[in-house]
């Protein structure tokens, strides 16, 4: 054995590993999408086995495209749920990370407090906001529009003004519950916990800012604007892109959050779509599976390149 | 030029004050947990009660009683910890010959272990059941937890070592090798103890991101296994008739895990990340 074979055998119980961990449950993916499997049936006992008897070819894929229900649905809610999570975090993280790159009193505190959100588990994330903070009655949300609702009949008292404030309509809450609304929920919950990421990252990022090239553009008398849009922001653009990208790759696959605001009522993505088909279709599950995976790709593909050229230097 | 100081000296207050705003903004849904677990139940959902009300430790003292807290964090404990030491088990080496004796392919296995932690879980959510609780037998076990958390931070812990160990001068490595050392007492003597801040932080965050996980965590347990996320996950109490002992159990799940957030929140970036960020 040379001296270099041992030291470079020591990477692999890691590639076995993970060798193993994707293809065996991969492989099964793709083995049940191409059967018909199904956990119960009365009328087809024989489907509730996986066999190759079974085969159905590419009917799964055919049924999850143009038969069930809410895979469409599930992709253009999965999409508006990461573009809005993306446009969000982007715009505050880099507004957030401009504002505390600044030297203040208490700095450190302040990161600190910022950063927090970033570590609290999804589940107590999403239990905290939707009960809490977004219930349409006893959350923060419910009592603030009573008391704005309050304030207004008090102010209905006065002598003249009271009669405008009398016109006002009585406000309602939002719930956050409803169908159409519980994928703002997600939205709000997912961007004040991922802000704090993309503050860190565009922070570190600034800190390698080229300040002598700030210092020239201020003495030619360019605008804070103009120094923002020229300098700063191409300096930011490989790190904007790998936040994008990260971002799409957790978001893509968000599910405690889903499941605790409305199990899924009038707000699915595609995991969740999957989690609904495991209860029974496993082969229309394994199939919604494996467009995941392809929609997955997609991004870790643009990830994987940008993330390579960095490798090795 | 008066213009440009007083817009400065405005600055100078203006920028500090809104800088703080949004920091406590942030932070507030986490104080406000807090807060409210120092509520009774009745007390947290009456608005005469929102700011002003008698503090009390009971929701804290009856977390057992309640929700059986001790069981679930035991086991995010035990899990997340063993995790964590077996992703460096592995990872150590893994990354140490990645750094040291890089070969053609190198390059292409550390992007490849990459693209395994962006498969979907949900893609597996079936297979992973079914082998589990059919085929190995192993559904809802601690090994079975233990192991899945490994795997889908194994990646992220290699990623991690593999930079931070880029960085020790390949010089003092070769120059143990010239001394005999062993490959072993390589790694033992002189890569972990040169490259002890860069270890203890991939730990820490690895723990981390076991603690927080709630995918497998709450789909591969029922009772045995199960962790905090399993545990708030279901407790998810609809109109909030526990306020105040769900923020109690909330802030003991999440609050260990937020303090050691902040002493890696640095390392954090080149973990999530892969070095691409610097």
């Amino acid at each position: 054995m040379s001296k270099r074979t041992l030291p470079r055998l020591l990477q692999t119980p890691a590639v076995v590993l993970l060798l193993l961990w994707m293809l065996i449950p991969l492989g099964m993916t793709l083995y049940f999408s191409f059967i018909r499997y199904v956990l119960n049936s009365l009328r087809k006992p024989e489907w509730t086995v996986p066999s190759l008897s079974n085969w159905r070819g590419f009917g799964n894929y055919e049924y999850v495209l143009f038969h069930a229900k809410d895979f469409w649905f599930s992709i253009q809610n999965s999409l508006f749920i990461v573009v809005s999570i993306l446009i969000f975090t982007v715009v505050l993280g880099l507004a957030l990370a401009m504002l505390v790159n600044r030297s203040f009193p208490g700095r450190g505190l302040a990161r600190v407090l910022l950063i927090s959100p970033f570590f609290v588990m999804p589940a107590v994330n999403a239990v905290l906001w939707i009960n809490m903070i977004l219930d349409p009655v006893l959350g923060l949300n419910g009592l603030a529009v009573e008391g704005i609702n309050e304030l207004i009949r008090n102010l209905t008292d006065f002598p003249v003004l009271g009669a405008f404030f009398s016109m006002w309509p009585k406000f309602e809450a939002m719930s956050f519950r409803a169908t159409q609304t519980s994928a703002y929920a997600v939205i709000m919950m997912v961007t004040w916990q991922w802000t704090p990421f993309a503050v860190l990252i565009f922070m570190t990022s600034l800190q390698s800012e080229d300040e002598q090239q700030k210092e020239a553009a201020i003495l030619d008398g360019a605008n804070p604007w103009s120094r923002f849009r020229n300098l700063t922001l191409p300096h930011l653009a490989r790190p904007i892109a790998i936040v994008i990208m990260i971002q799409s790759i957790f978001h893509l696959s968000l599910y405690a959050e889903i499941e605790i605001v409305s199990r899924g009522n009038g707000n699915k993505n595609l995991p969740y779509l999957i989690g609904e088909f495991t209860s029974n279709n496993i082969g229309a599950a394994s199939a919604t599976g494996i467009f995941a995976v392809i929609l997955a790709n997609i991004v870790a593909i643009f990830l994987l390149r940008m993330v390579g050229k960095s490798l090795m230097d | 030029m008066p213009a440009v100081a007083q817009t400065s000296r405005l600055g100078n207050i203006l920028w500090p004050v809104l800088a703080w705003v949004v920091a406590l903004l942030f932070f507030f849904p986490i104080f406000w947990m807090i807060f409210t677990s120092f509520k009774t139940d009745a007390d947290a959902v009456k608005p005469e009660h929102l700011f002003f009300f008698k503090p009390t430790l009971e929701n804290y003292l009856n977390m057992t009683e309640n929700y059986n807290y001790w069981r679930f964090a035991i086991n995010s404990v035990i899990t997340a910890t063993l995790a964590t030491v077996f992703a460096l088990v592995v990872g150590i080496p893994a990354a140490y010959a990645m750094a040291f004796n890089p070969g053609r392919r190198t390059k292409d296995i550390l992007i490849w272990m990459l693209s395994t932690k962006m498969l979907p879980a949900a893609a597996v959510l079936y297979p992973m059941t079914y082998l589990t609780k059919n085929f190995l037998e192993i559904f809802d076990t601690h090994f079975l937890i233990i192991l899945v958390l490994c795997l889908i931070n194994l990646p992220i812990v290699i990623w991690m070592l593999f930079t931070y160990f880029k960085e020790i001068p390949r010089e003092i490595i070769e120059a143990g090798k010239m001394d005999g050392v062993s490959t072993w007492g390589e790694i033992k003597d002189i890569l972990i103890p040169l490259a002890w801040g860069g270890v203890a932080s991939t730990a820490l965050l690895c723990f981390i991101f076991c603690w927080n996980e709630a995918y497998w965590t709450v789909r591969l347990t029922t009772t045995e296994a199960a962790t905090l996320s399993k545990l708030i996950e279901g407790n998810r109490a609809p109109e909030g008739l526990f306020f105040g002992r769900l923020s109690a159990v909330s802030t003991a799940a999440v609050g260990p895990i937020i303090v050691l957030g902040w002493f890696c929140q640095k390392q954090l970036v080149r973990g999530l990340t892969f070095g691409a960020v610097k």
